[in-house]
């Protein structure tokens, strides 16, 4: 059988070495030009003994999700990969350790759980990696062996990134690892037939891997991220490595704060100074800095906070996914709190999306909140970005000399933008407060204050409009299928299209990063050119859509997937046919 | 009831079949060694042929599996039986529990000491994996060497032949031979062979095997070479028997059964090419090789494990209808 694309899951439990083995495959499939996308899932409990999960899909065109299914299964610990069975598409393979020392009972047995449109491969992990390298560390790798042989792949691609990786830590290992590889590849070149291949384009360029968390702290240290303050939170907590690592090189600090209601009143701080300073959590980091987000509304000092929704609520789901903050984000706080919110839907928007944040926020004096996920955040994948490096990047309205002349830190303006002044330069000061506030900024608490103030927040979000990314529309233009979503989402639906394309069912998708402000016009054109209306998400309530109905005239067919994995392509499309049916 | 059949070939399959249908609420499991659905061994030489395609070479699908109600484990292999404790091991230490068990492990291709020490360099034609490793490098075979005297080599042979090799055909006899009793083929064989330019060589054997670069040479007991491509050999047929202990289900050179086909060991039954069945005539145990005598070996230890109580007639099974067709038909006509 001839595959255009694999999907490998590694499943074992802590020091089977899941992640790396799935990082050797990803890494190796990337050297040779090969488009992929790696997806972690492991257990919230801080511990040894939890269970864990690492897919690499790859192909030789772009992957936009994790795709449907899984082809073949390495089951590190028996019973823990029994229920990974259920992802297996059919004519899958099962690579299972045959030389396990102690007796399995069958129903704790995952070779008993194989089906027979399955192929079982017992591979003897343990004792081929004691044979290699004395230990059984090996397993990973020597299974890694068994799937190129089983796939048809060239060993090359393996072999020379395990040399990579293992180089520093010197020959014997180097030597020990990839013995381990070729026992586990000549077994199974004894033992069973080769049913699988894999064409591999010679001449693609590697490729280079990246996570969305990644790229997320580039993008924002690339356009001048100067401070960032953060308290440690899955699955956000990378983004704050990458910076305490990174930003100090380039004359920035990180601090690692007692709580996220500090992270946030630090973030504040600097931002009142004008530096371009943000932080990272998730949904209940996000819940607790409510209250420092509305001074940042209030007092019209920018702030970034981006959160890496897990699911909730509360401490919720630590580890898995869900779209659930979007309501917190639009509307968490007290009184009439306009602010950002931006949902990246790839790793592209990670890096130019974070940019365009810190753009809005500076400019808008508003807080911006970055609505990423756990799969957007912490899968890793191919991708090219384009770097758009400038450190001193500011897009701060600063006040003229005639406006300095009695400057008014909260000056009525026809855009809602008033000039700001940060404290240290010269010209004038001024008051800041989270009470209600005249243009001064001293507390007032009149009528007619409260109003034009409150009115000016909000105008600055129509202003805002013109500095928008633009909206992209992807499919089929004259499709009458639209579809709207949000965050990572869009990745799994962007392939369910084209699974509903080839049968017969156009569509067409309406991806922005925008969730607020929007586009009004752009979105109401998409809208009117549709006869039905798709909104698919990762929540039981359906928020994104609710947003959307309260903004615009639609009725849309809602997808509300209150699910912790990733969003199925096969099933976006069979809703878009079930759709079109009913047009029919 | 849990029944655990061990192997999935036509015995252990008629068996599992004929249970369920007898009796549905028996859980049957059936282990087989073989990554495959069970498959028609006799259509192994069309497969090579490309003259059949994969639905035809398969006598039982996924949905007819599901139907029957079976667990169907292939690629699975057992490594002991332990009969006091009514179980068995698998190779990878799996541990099952039976009530009842039927062994219909069938046989398997065997070299003699003599050949032996050369079997990395030597090819089995037997099962279905040996024929898709086969199909796989024909492209790079010219020339092959065959040995014996089994059937399946002249199925290979025939095979061969359609697909435009050449070959050299080794038999230690003083003519071509095949166990072909009663029929007239047998009789003007060795000249048939030998005018479709099939090099035969007689009252020879191969002795040695060495690896030249991407050939090899096989050296005959008459000191003959042979360059060539590929080599087939097997000496003999033997049951698969080596992971049942000899001192709890008793065995001679198979598994000894009574008319039943019950072993020596209570609810422990056995079919097929892996058992020995004693011969009133021969007055000894005798096994009895073939797809159609597993067939109902297989259907009558099913029945048995249901409950019913029916006796295996001894007879010799001679088929020359292999493939549908007869044997001459398959390669001449």
């Amino acid at each position: 059988m001839e595959h255009k694309e694999l999907s490998i899951r590694f499943c074992g439990i802590a020091g089977d070495g899941i992640v790396s083995a799935s990082r050797i495959v990803a890494n190796s499939c990337a050297g040779i030009g090969l488009h992929v996308m790696v997806n972690d899932i492991y257990s919230a409990e801080i511990r040894g003994l939890g269970k864990s999960t690492s897919t690499v899909r790859f192909s030789n065109s772009k992957v936009y999700s994790m795709g449907d299914g899984i082809d073949i299964l390495v089951g590190l610990a028996s019973l823990e990969s029994i229920d990974e069975i259920d992802d297996m598409v059919p004519g899958g393979s099962i690579i299972y350790d045959s030389s396990q020392t102690s007796d399995i009972p069958e129903d704790e047995s995952l070779a008993s759980h194989i089906k027979p449109n399955m192929q079982g491969y017992g591979v003897p992990l343990k004792k081929l990696s004691n044979q290699a390298t004395n230990t059984n560390k090996g397993r990973n790798i020597v299974a890694i062996g068994a799937f190129c042989y089983l796939y048809g792949l060239p060993q090359d691609i393996f072999k020379n990134y395990i040399k990579k990786i293992f180089n520093r830590k010197g020959e014997k290992v180097v030597t020990t690892n990839l013995k381990a590889f070729e026992l586990g590849y000549e077994y199974c070149q004894k033992e069973f037939p080769l049913d699988h291949e894999f064409p591999i384009q010679t001449d693609a360029k590697p490729l280079t891997m990246i996570s969305g968390n990644e790229a997320l702290a580039r993008g924002a240290m690339d356009c001048g991220l100067q401070f960032f303050a953060g308290y440690p939170i899955t699955p956000a907590t990378k983004i704050m490595e990458i910076c305490a690592t990174e930003l100090p090189k380039l004359g920035g600090w990180t601090i690692q704060v007692e709580d996220e209601i500090a992270a946030a009143g630090a973030v504040l701080g600097a931002w009142y100074t004008g530096t371009r300073s943000m932080t990272a959590t998730s949904g209940p980091g996000l819940s607790l800095m409510s209250e420092l987000l509305n001074l940042s509304v209030m007092a019209e000092i920018p702030s970034i906070i981006i959160n890496v929704q897990r699911g909730g609520p509360a401490t919720g789901l630590p580890t898995k996914l869900e779209q659930g903050d979007l309501n917190i984000a639009l509307y968490g706080g007290s009184g009439d709190s306009p602010r950002v919110v931006m949902a990246p839907t790839d790793i592209k928007d990670c890096y130019t999306g974070v940019q365009t944040a810190f753009d809005l926020a500076e400019k808008y004096q508003t807080p911006v909140i970055f609505l990423s996920d756990l799969f957007l955040g912490q899968r890793v994948e191919t991708e090219s970005l384009e770097l758009n490096v400038n450190r001193n990047r500011s897009t701060r309205v600063k006040p003229t000399a005639e406006q300095l002349r009695n400057y008014n830190r909260y000056e009525m303006t026809q855009d809602g933008i008033s000039p700001w002044l940060v404290p240290g330069e010269e010209g004038a000061f001024y008051t800041v407060t989270g009470l209600e506030h005249n243009l001064k900024g001293n507390p007032n608490f009149e009528s007619v204050v409260h109003k034009d103030m409150t009115a000016k927040r909000f105008r600055k979000f129509k202003t805002m409009v013109k500095d928008l990314p633009p909206v992209e529309i992807i499919g089929d233009e004259d499709a009458t299928i639209g579809i709207a979503s949000w965050g990572s989402t869009i990745g799994a639906i962007l392939e369910g299209m084209e699974i509903a394309r080839q049968k017969g069912a156009k569509s067409k998708l309406l991806k922005s990063i925008m969730i607020f402000p929007q586009d009004e016009n752009a979105f109401n054109e998409f809208f009117n050119s549709c006869k039905k209306i798709l909104v698919f998400e990762m929540n039981y309530q359906g928020q994104y859509a609710a947003l959307l109905k309260s903004s615009y005239n639609i009725k849309p067919v809602e997808v509300h997937i209150p699910s912790v994995d990733p969003v199925s392509p096969a099933k976006v499309a069979e809703k878009i046919l079930e759709v079109q049916n009913d047009i029919k | 009831m849990k029944v655990i059949i061990i192997g999935a070939g036509i015995a252990g399959m008629t068996a599992a079949s004929t249970i369920r249908k007898t009796d549905p609420q028996i859980d049957v499991t059936v282990i087989g060694k073989e990554p495959y659905l069970p498959y028609n061994r006799y259509l192994l030489t069309e497969y090579l042929c490309d003259q059949l395609d994969d639905s035809q070479l398969y006598y039982l699908n996924l949905e007819e599996i599901k139907e029957l109600g079976i667990k169907f484990r292939k690629g699975e292999s057992v490594k002991a039986v332990d009969p006091e404790n009514k179980q068995i091991k698998l190779f990878h230490n799996e541990v099952l529990s039976f009530d009842k068990l039927l062994i219909a492990t069938g046989g398997r291709q065997h070299l003699g000491p003599l050949l032996n020490p050369f079997s990395q360099f030597i090819k089995s034609y037997y099962t279905l994996q040996d024929i898709q490793l086969l199909k796989r490098n024909l492209n790079s075979i010219e020339h092959c060497v065959i040995y014996g005297e089994n059937l399946s080599n002249l199925d290979l042979l025939a095979g061969m032949y359609n697909l435009g090799k050449k070959i050299t055909y080794i038999t230690r006899r003083d003519q071509v031979l095949f166990p072909l009793l009663q029929s007239e083929f047998a009789d003007y064989i060795h000249e048939f062979i030998q005018n479709k330019g099939i090099e035969i060589i007689i009252n020879d054997k191969p002795v040695y095997v060495e690896k030249k670069t991407d050939k090899y040479r096989v050296l005959t007991l008459k000191n003959k070479k042979i360059d060539t491509d590929i080599i087939f050999a097997w000496d003999d047929r033997k049951p698969n028997i080596d992971f049942c202990q000899a001192d709890k289900v008793y065995q001679k050179k198979g598994i000894l059964v009574d008319t039943h086909l019950q072993t020596s060991v209570k609810d422990i039954y056995a079919a097929g090419d892996c058992t020995e069945i004693y011969h009133p005539v021969l007055k000894n145990y005798w096994i009895n090789f073939g797809w159609p005598n597993a067939q109902e070996q297989g259907e009558i230890a099913g029945k048995n494990i249901a409950g019913h109580k029916v006796e295996y007639q001894i007879h010799e099974t001679l088929s020359f209808k292999l493939m549908g067709k007869p044997l001459k038909a398959r390669w001449w006509e």
